[in-house]
């Protein structure tokens, strides 16, 4: 698998996650570029099709980034995401797709350097899963 | 109106269904012409063949795709046909059948490693079994479907409606026969609660005859389940398992149930102490894809099923 550069779509919440990654800019930390970062409001509003529309669009895993527990801006949206999360992996995997290429993680708006550290491990994790799409994607 | 009514990868059921229709046929039988229909009257292969094109007015397939010749049955009757229809849940959606898709290949789960078919009896080709295919496929995947009937069968009311529809010359194309919002809304039962605390199976507990089977802990598809049936099952007791198909709202049933269910579990106060009870709660939903893609695999299912499988190819 040498030079594969895994492709992630990460679902970022708009009030922890996101402002994470803006610190992680601010701050000029580095991190690998592979993901397209897409802004929501809340992670609780992340769809599980949005996620599998993602893998089948062509990313190789998703990111869903929300606020810490206990810390969400509508309360209880992040709990939420867990639990879907939770059931959508178990989904994958019984249709033979590696669970771990749906990662939930949680990053405060101080936490430029937890976001960074977070991009690097996932990318190191789909690089050992390896592409899901064989060669650079559907089609 | 000259019909046909053929069955691919089918239990028979849909044929069965027409009878549902009651003494209602008494007055419908006259205004149909039987030209193909293996269930009811001989015809073979040959007298479809024979037919002109567009020898036949309507055509409904039920059963899903499963072998070589369900194809070639299925773009033969397309071929002579003004109007192909879906009836029932496996031509529309892949159905139960289509549920073997996510194994690896059928033949060696059923009959054990190194099967291979046996070489045809006769000395000619023809004589061997059509091939199975690699997927089971809905009408769909194969010949452009003008029109659908659904169900697991489709409901008396609803063949009703289409006969109809169809005899006054009014099926619009990519009609479905089945109502656009959710099961939830022909259903009788009350609807309180907004917790999970439990999921259940339905021979783990018997129904309260008036409460919403979801706030029950059953796994209801009817919140992403087009109406059309009255709520049949659910007035029995019993959760809906979406034969007629998601609404046009729900897109993928699985991932749509998926999420609401997800949505309504609670183990108490909501937080990081209660993660445990809730994973323990979400443990509940035994065999998700079989439950929440019950008919709908082939349809939605399918997509990521192929990748993981090209993949697994790819490696090997």
């Amino acid at each position: 698998m040498s030079g594969f550069e895994p492709r992630i779509v990460a679902f970022l919440c708009r009030w922890c996650a996101s402002a994470g990654a803006d610190l992680a800019g601010t701050n000029r930390l580095a991190y690998p570029p592979n993901a397209i970062p897409i802004r929501v409001n809340c992670s609780g509003r992340v769809e599980p099709q949005w996620v599998v529309e993602a893998l089948k669009a062509g990313a190789d895993g998703v990111l869903i980034g929300g606020c810490h527990p206990g810390d969400c801006h509508y309360v209880a949206g992040n709990y939420k995401a867990r639990r879907r999360v939770y059931l959508l992996r178990k989904v994958l995997a019984e249709l033979g797709i590696e669970p771990e290429r749906v990662r939930l993680e949680w990053v405060s708006a101080t936490e430029g350097a937890r976001f960074a550290q977070v991009m690097s491990d996932f990318v190191a994790e789909l690089k050992r899963l390896g592409p899901l799409h064989g060669n650079g994607g559907p089609k | 109106m000259k019909l046909a009514v053929y069955w691919t990868g089918s239990c028979g059921g849909c044929d069965v269904a027409f009878l549902e229709l009651g003494p209602a046929l008494l007055d419908l039988l006259p205004k149909l012409e039987i030209v193909f229909w293996p269930a009811l009257v001989d015809a073979k292969r040959a007298d479809l063949e024979k037919l002109p094109k567009h020898g036949i007015d309507v055509a409904l397939v039920n059963g899903v795709l499963r072998t070589t010749e369900n194809v070639e049955m299925a773009e033969l009757l397309r071929e002579k046909s003004r109007w192909l229809g879906a009836f029932g849940a496996c031509a529309h959606l892949g159905g139960v059948p289509a549920l073997a898709n996510p194994g690896e290949g059928i033949a060696e789960v059923v009959f054990g490693p190194g099967f291979r078919p046996a070489p045809p009896l006769g000395e000619a080709p023809e004589d061997a079994p059509p091939e199975l295919l690699p997927e089971a496929l809905p009408l769909e995947e194969v010949v452009p479907v003008d029109f659908v009937v659904p169900g697991c069968p489709p409901p008396a009311g609803l063949i009703a409606r289409f006969f109809a529809v169809a005899l006054a010359e009014e099926i619009q194309p990519g009609q479905v026969f089945a109502a656009e919002k959710a099961l939830c809304e022909e259903c009788p039962r009350t609807r309180e609660e907004r917790r999970l605390a439990r999921l259940v199976r339905p021979h783990e507990a018997l129904a309260d005859p008036t409460k919403c089977l979801l706030d029950q802990g059953m796994v209801c598809l009817g919140p992403v389940t087009r109406g059309g049936c009255a709520a049949a099952c659910p007035k029995a007791g019993m959760p809906c398992t979406g034969c007629l198909g998601p609404t046009p709202k729900a897109g993928d049933p699985a991932l749509a149930m998926l999420s609401a269910l997800a949505s309504l579990v609670r183990a108490g106060e909501e937080g990081e102490p209660a993660f445990p009870e809730e994973d323990r709660i979400l443990e509940g939903l035994v065999d998700p894809l079989g439950t929440l893609y019950k008919y709908a695999f082939a349809k939605y299912g399918r997509p990521l099923r192929r990748l993981a499988r090209r993949r697994q190819e790819v490696r090997a």
